[in-house]
């Protein structure tokens, strides 16, 4: 075994203790609940992560890390702790099925949505897509699962929100670790604090007051106490995850709508910005040009959309194309997904596509959101001009391009520019790769706009859905999202460098 | 300043875990407390007082801070 796969072993084993403590927390949940029969499900989960994780680590070894090793154990990671988060679904599903005696599972709880389960790849799915925080799922009537699966995915939502690898770059962390290069390969580069650990701990203390702050809004804005709980959890990490039936769309609530809203576009915001603003500097509201293009980007889309409905007469009045208008597109843009109008089904297409973009675009980086994020496209936008525009100067002319404060020098130009352009790129070049793949899979009467969709909002860790996705979905188009949203979600590049270390037998240059 | 009491073993311990703004320390230890408040004493108007009193505190502090910065 080589040094290096020893220190991945290391981390990566450290990785499923986390795991693994989640999940004997989400007992607790069992418990309150009176759902006695999830328990042993949870317990074995936790006690294979456990221990699995423990070999890891006796095996490992912990050793300074490089970048192509923070990006392998990033990608890695991810995969791994989604396919031991399936565990929960798979074996509450099966305990269930198989009723032992001794549990008193109750026939109400045996439903298609929980049998749906017991295939290994919707449980696969439904972990990926909780902890990449896309929200597309594998069940057809979330109110139906019981309550602690419903935490385990709000929950998975809630910790991939921040960031699985963030959240272990604390466990993991050492001097001279390399977590920061864990920490930049998940697509957080500012800083808060010089320190990495102190940084990752400060983000959990701002995420953990948003999470209180927005349960509590819920709940005054008419949301019952444990749906507030969970769509709390999962509207700040702008993961999309629902406990009803049909998403936010249940309530057939305009106050639970708008006061989602802020909740979202809480997570659409870098978080080394919040503290910022948290620490009373709020000019970062429109001094940060992320934060400042966040708010333009969201006005002008709802704008747009709710102008496009209103032209369609997809709805009746201008306030509900304002209402759905503004709540599907910052739903849409800060990759949450929640959903209130049935998009795929009495949209416009120019509608749906518009929400595509927004899906595609994302927010700002260092939030919680997918997408390509804002500031990419911000540097392609601004360096394309400035590119353009050099022509007309002399060749002697000594210029300068800002972008968000920083005066860049030629060749930081050209790195900004050159990695913003490989990232879209290779983001376009999968999509295409999987629109195609999902045109050849799904059965006929969805259209090109439908599959363009989904396919977009899976890669961009949206969760909206135009009805594609689902149990009876086939084997190699649920394969196919669960690879989008991973990629999505570490935006592409250490994902691609995984698969070439393990196809070219890892560290060879 | 706002103190949070540290001669408590577990308040000692979550404050020094923060090392962040008392203030909003306090807020993320009163935050549980208000949602099992509401998850036990359900919809009324002192749990609605509660509640929108915790969320006007979050507001307050931050305008506050902002204020005097």
């Amino acid at each position: 075994m080589t040094a290096r796969l020893r220190t991945l072993l290391s981390d990566l084993g450290r990785m499923l203790q986390a795991l693994s403590g989640m999940m004997f927390l989400s007992v607790v949940v069992g418990l309150v609940w009176g759902e006695y029969y999830v328990v042993p499900g949870f317990l074995l989960s936790g006690g294979l992560a456990l221990g699995i994780g423990w070999s890891f680590t006796r095996f490992g070894e912990r050793a300074e890390l490089g970048k192509l090793h923070g990006m392998m154990i990033a990608a890695s990671g991810w995969l791994l702790v989604a396919l031991f988060g399936s565990l929960p679904f798979l074996f509450v599903a099966w305990t269930v099925h198989l009723a032992p005696s001794w549990l008193a599972v109750p026939a109400s709880v045996d439903t298609p949505t929980l049998a749906a389960f017991r295939g290994p790849i919707n449980s696969v799915f439904e972990s990926m897509s909780g902890f990449t925080g896309t929200g597309l799922t594998m069940t057809t009537h979330e109110n139906e699962l019981p309550h602690a699966l419903q935490w385990w995915r709000s929950f998975t939502e809630w910790v991939g929100g921040v960031g699985v690898i963030v959240l272990t770059t604390a466990i993991l962390s050492r001097p001279g670790s390399g977590s920061l290069t864990l920490y930049e390969s998940e697509a957080r580069s500012k800083k808060i604090h010089p320190s990495i650990v102190s940084t990752v701990r400060t983000i959990w203390w701002i995420f953990l007051l948003f999470t209180f702050v927005s349960i509590s809004l819920l709940w005054l804005a008419g949301m019952p106490v444990w749906d507030a709980i969970n769509h709390g959890m999962t509207g700040l990490s702008t993961g999309g995850f629902s406990i009803t039936d049909d998403s936010i769309a249940t309530y057939q609530s305009p106050l639970i709508e708008f006061a989602l809203v802020p909740i979202m576009i809480l997570g659409s915001i870098a978080f080394p910005v919040h503290y910022l603003m948290l620490q009373g500097d709020l000019h970062n509201i429109y001094r940060d040009l992320q934060t400042r293009w966040v708010f333009i980007y969201f006005s002008a889309g709802s704008v747009g959309l709710a102008a496009l409905l209103q032209q369609y007469g997809t709805y009746d009045s201008l306030f509900q194309s304002v209402r759905f208008g503004l709540f599907q597109f910052v739903s849409a843009a800060s990759c949450t997904g929640f959903q209130t109008a049935e998009i795929g089904e009495t949209w416009p297409p120019l509608s749906q596509l518009t929400v595509a973009f927004g899906m595609f675009v994302g927010a700002s980086a260092g939030s919680t959101v997918g997408g390509i994020k804002l500031i990419r496209l911000l540097t392609l936008g601004k360096g394309t001009a400035h590119r353009i525009s050099e022509i007309f100067y002399p060749s002697s002319a000594i210029r300068r391009f800002e972008i968000d404060g920083r005066i860049l020098s030629a060749v930081e130009l050209a790195r900004e520019f050159e990695e913003a352009a490989i990232i879209t790129l290779l983001w376009l070049v999968l999509l295409a790769v999987g629109i195609v793949g999902l045109l050849l899979l799904i059965p006929p009467g969805f259209t090109l706009e439908n599959v363009v969709f989904e396919v977009a909002s899976a890669q961009g860790n949206v969760g909206l859905s135009t009805g594609i996705t689902g149990p009876t979905m086939a084997l190699p188009a649920k394969i196919l999202l669960v690879f989008n949203m991973w990629v999505g979600r570490l935006e592409i590049i250490p994902v691609l460098v995984l698969l070439r270390a393990v196809l070219v037998r890892g560290d060879r240059p | 300043m706002i103190r949070i009491p540290t001669e408590f073993p577990l308040l000692r311990s979550l404050s020094r875990a923060g090392n962040w703004e008392r203030g909003y320390e306090i807020l993320i230890l009163c935050g549980p407390v208000v949602i099992v408040a509401i998850a036990l004493l359900g919809r009324s108007l002192l749990t609605t007082a509660l509640t929108a009193g915790y969320v006007l505190a979050f507001v307050s502090y931050l305008l506050w801070n902002a204020l005097g910065s």
